[in-house]
């Protein structure tokens, strides 16, 4: 068994008086590919925006590699090793797709404050960036505005710019939302491809991907985690048929 | 790419003749004009690539202005720092005011950003005449430009290519700077600073690095002002330095690398141009301003650059038109606004109420405008910028509608192209 | 502390453009303009509607042109026209401050404050600032336009959803805003200077105290123009330097022999005293005293 890289240990999160995270516990495994389902307003999001930096914990800890990075910045979390992706499309709309990941690759190369060289000449970098365009079937789009590309080219993107700086733990928020079957299914190829060695995370909505990509599988229910377990153990539970089938229930 | 060279060279070649066509007065105004597109230059890195909108920059100037005096006087262009070598000076003065600026200011961003900058910049502004010892007083600081390297920089050419060679290499180098890492990083910036602290990068140190290169760049250009008139003043901090540079960059277009320097150049050989002729010089430029903003956000550049589209798509022949009815109807639409304005300058000016009220028998006597005489009191006088506006505003709209003609045009002709294509096919 | 009641109106109003300070200055000119035919206090009423008309003119004709443009451009928008509403104040009024006074009726003390007269215009103004202020704050917090208002600030697309003109509630809460600052400007314009440099002056503070402040934090604003009203009234009495500060130490003679701020009297320093305030916040709380993270 190897042994976790992320563990949350009593996370909370209020939001005034609303308690949107209520005492998490939760362990990422090494090499693990580690999806959290759940109704909508679970606080799936909120979870991720706590372990990249973007909100800081009420209470509790988030333990990333031996540190605890509970409101660290963003960039001295993503500087540990861990990369995420957004559920809101968040790329530089204004500029190409080349120079979107570019921008991505760069940081790892070491030339983020570099004003003495020219970007065009870095042979690494270039190379690179033509790889992950290649990855995400993104290649003849290198010249295309990103802003002006369609929504899932742009989906498939933020997935190369998240996994441009060769991250350790890997956060992906709805990776696959508004993209088409054929899409899908090769999207998830990919991730199962290039999180080879490395701890996933994944909010996902689509339920087929999430049950075959997936090792693990934790159910987050109003703030809380109802169960942990392989995908076998999560469809025969309880507690989660529950919860979901109430949910549909009602819906 | 050919033609862009020919015309890099000719313009070149253009900027070195200068002294040898014209007068020593126009040189004079060719030397403030290469400052100011050098200002509009460093402050449209911050602004336009960066997108952090700054409306204290003259700080920045002026710093590195009074950088520049105080080592002029105090190396008399020996030794190390020869005169040719003083906007270093300038250059320096810049950089560290802008390190210690662009710590607070980058501290947020948007609207708050421009605050704090303008904020700064009077902070600077009431802070200068107090410190005598540093920024000389209501009176100021002047220095002499000592001769160096066998030319004595006595004469209004020596200063023109001094000032021109370091223009010229300080945009080089903003040029060149867009093509480095950083410089990459700068628009990236601009366009999604919340994403690239998720990349790793720490936003506020990227920040105070562009901010500080701007400012050192401002501060070059300070510099040769100072070079140039030999004297600073704490005037130099004043909130109109900062407007002017503002209203410089945005009539010249943004979003171009050469447009701040077409605008400042433009606006400051108008400046120069009209000084005599009327006092209301800074209300024609803010008009100008508010109306590239409203009606052409990408300014003269755009301009530029969309007629250049324009001509790839519909040829010489089908523009001509297009480009005599807008040229003529910004001529008219000018003349009308200019009439307006400087007919009001007149009488509302203290000279004319005082004549106005010694003559009691005709209260309105008449106005000498443009060689002519009006009186102010009949309507003939005003139909005159009303008939030019509204013919103005006729043939804009004209010109507008041709644009559309030629677009539908082209739809239909693509159209009909591509049925005969699945004819043949 | 009166220019402090002025401020917190435009701090807790939100208003980050350059544009109001200019209805500020406009408010004065027209008040200063109408005295004469319709005395001070039907100049006090009219001009603030007509700043209200302008407002509603550059709102409708302006704002709303380039609001797609982004925030950037708005700001940019309002920059370009206070440039030209002072330029043209300077063409109709000329470059230097106009005789815009206090009635005599108004112009006598109302009380003696250790030997300092205290004038009963002083209290008026106060009294106006707090007159509006609470206005404000009712309308906005108690009835049912202030809901619409607010709401349509922070969600137009739903308030429009719900069958609201939105576009008319902007154009409203600009023009009342416009109003509102006419009004502060033709109230204090009397008592201070009315010189085409007074938005300018005015502009600055206000974007002081808002960063400050932290905006659309009402406490914050009014906490910060308090702050920054009595820490400049205290620096204009003092007559000390920092020279002195340092003679405490026995360094006095090492002080006044590096000069420049050293030997500034803090009286004459205390134009600056917003400004070094303001780095002072930033420095220790980017977001302002009350401000929340953004």
């Amino acid at each position: 068994m190897s042994e976790s890289i992320l563990s949350l240990r009593g996370l909370r999160k209020s939001f005034g008086d609303i308690e949107i995270i209520r005492g998490v516990d939760f362990e990422l495994l090494d090499h693990e590919r580690h999806a959290i389902i759940g109704p909508n307003g679970a606080g799936k999001s909120t979870l991720f925006h706590l372990i990249s930096g973007s909100l800081t914990p009420t209470s509790g800890e988030i333990i990333l590699d031996q540190q605890q990075i509970g409101g660290w910045e963003p960039e001295k979390i993503n500087h540990l090793g861990l990369s995420r992706s957004f559920q809101i499309t968040n790329i530089f709309p204004k500029l190409t797709t080349f120079e979107n990941v570019r921008l991505a690759v760069m940081r790892s190369h070491g030339l983020q404050y570099a004003f003495w060289k020219f970007i065009e000449r870095d042979v690494r970098v270039r190379e690179e960036t033509e790889r992950l365009l290649e990855m995400v079937r993104l290649e003849s789009r290198s010249s295309t505005l990103a802003g002006e590309m369609s929504y899932s080219e742009q989906r498939s993107l933020e997935i190369a710019m998240t996994l441009a700086s060769d991250p350790k733990v890997i956060l992906l928020d709805e990776p696959m939302a508004g993209m088409s079957h054929d899409e899908t299914d090769y999207t998830a190829s990919l991730i199962r491809d290039v999180t080879q060695g490395r701890a996933l995370m994944i909010v996902e909505h689509d339920m087929d991907v999430v049950f075959s990509l997936s090792d693990r599988i934790s159910v987050l229910v109003y703030g809380e985690i109802i169960a942990t377990g392989t995908p076998e153990e999560i469809r025969n539970n309880a507690k989660v048929k529950e919860a979901y089938l109430g949910e549909e229930a009602t819906a | 790419m050919k033609t862009q060279s020919v015309l890099f060279i000719t313009a070149i070649a253009l900027l070195l003749a200068i002294p040898f066509l014209l007068s020593q007065g126009l040189v004079d105004a060719a030397i403030q004009m290469l400052i100011a597109a050098l200002f509009a230059s460093a402050y449209n890195l911050l602004c336009g690539q960066a997108g952090m909108l700054s409306f204290g920059h003259a700080a920045y100037f002026g710093m590195g202005a009074f950088a520049t005096v105080h080592a002029m006087n105090a190396l008399d262009g020996t030794g190390l720092l020869p005169t040719p070598f003083m906007p270093l000076a300038g250059a320096v003065g810049g950089l560290l005011f802008g390190i210690v600026a662009g710590y607070f200011s980058t501290k947020r961003s948007g609207t708050y950003f421009a605050m704090i900058t303008l904020a700064i910049a009077e902070l600077v502004h009431a802070l200068a005449p107090q410190l005598k010892d540093m920024f000389g007083g209501e009176s100021g600081i002047s220095a002499m430009r000592m001769p160096a390297w066998g030319f004595t920089f006595g004469s209004t050419n020596e200063v023109y290519y001094l000032t021109l060679v370091w223009v010229l290499l300080s945009i080089a180098l903003l040029f060149l700077f867009t093509r480095t890492p950083l410089g990459r990083l700068t628009l990236g910036l601009r366009e999604n600073a919340h994403r690239l602290r998720f990349l790793g990068y720490n936003t506020h140190r990227l920040s105070i690095m562009v901010f500080a290169i701007s400012a050192m760049f401002s501060g070059i250009a300070g510099g040769l002002q100072v070079v140039s008139n030999e004297a600073a003043n704490y005037v130099l901090f004043d909130a109109h330095l900062s407007a002017a540079v503002v209203l410089n960059t945005y009539i010249g277009g943004v979003g171009s690398f050469l447009g701040p320097v077409l605008g400042a150049s433009v606006m400051t050989f108008f400046g120069y141009a009209v000084s005599d002729l009327t006092q209301s010089w800074l209300l024609y430029q803010g008009t100008l301003f508010v109306l590239v903003m409203m009606f052409m956000p990408t300014g003269l550049a755009g301009i530029i650059a969309s007629l250049g589209g324009l001509h790839k798509r519909f040829g010489v022949a089908s523009l001509a038109p297009l480009v005599v009815l807008s040229v003529i109807s910004a001529l008219l639409l000018s003349a009308g606004g200019t009439f307006v304005i400087e007919m009001l300058q007149r009488m509302l000016s203290q000279n004319y109420q005082s004549l106005a009220s010694l003559q009691t028998a005709t209260r309105w006597p008449d106005i000498l405008l443009f060689g002519q005489s009006w009186p102010p009191a009949s309507i003939s006088t005003w139909l005159v910028p009303i008939s030019l506006l509204a013919v103005g505003a006729v043939m804009g709209y004209l010109a507008k509608q041709w644009v559309q003609i030629l677009i539908q045009r082209e739809a239909l002709k693509s159209e009909s192209n591509q049925s005969e294509k699945e004819v043949v096919e | 502390m009166v220019s402090a009641g002025l401020t917190l109106i435009f701090g807790m109003m939100g208003v980050l453009n350059f544009a109001h300070a200019s209805f500020y200055m406009l408010g004065a000119y027209f008040a200063y303009s109408l005295q004469g035919s319709i005395g001070f206090w039907g100049a006090l009423l009219v001009a603030p509607i007509l700043v209200g008309l302008v407002g509603v003119v550059v709102e409708r004709f302006f704002l709303r042109r380039v609001h797609h443009h982004g925030h950037a451009h708005e700001l940019l928008l309002t920059f370009g026209l206070s440039f030209i509403i002072t330029e043209l104040i300077k063409l109709v009024f000329g470059n230097y401050p106009v005789n815009y006074q206090i009635p005599d009726a108004l112009n006598f003390a109302a009380f003696t404050i250790g030997g300092a007269d205290y004038p009963v215009y002083r209290v008026l103004m106060g009294a106006i600032a707090i007159v509006m202020f609470i206005a404000i704050y009712l309308l906005l917090t108690r009835t049912r336009v202030g809901i619409v208002v607010r709401s349509a600030i922070y969600r137009p697309k739903m308030v429009e959803a719900l069958g609201h003109n939105v576009p008319l509630v902007f154009m409203g809460v600009f023009g009342v805003g416009a109003a509102l600052a006419g009004l502060a400007g033709a109230v204090a314009g009397a008592f201070y200077t009315t010189s085409p440099n007074m938005a300018l002056e005015l502009g600055v503070i206000v974007f002081v105290v808002v960063v400050v402040g932290g905006l659309g934090s009402l406490g914050g604003a009014m906490l910060a123009s308090l702050l920054i009203g009595i820490i400049t009234s205290l620096a204009i009495s003092i007559d000390a330097s920092l020279a002195d500060f340092f003679a405490l130490f026995g360094a006095r003679e090492w002080a006044e022999n590096i000069g420049g701020l050293m030997t500034l009297q803090v009286s004459s320093l205390s134009g600056s005293i917003p400004f070094a305030l303001m780095l002072l916040v930033l420095l220790v709380r980017p977001n302002g005293l009350l401000g929340e993270k953004d």
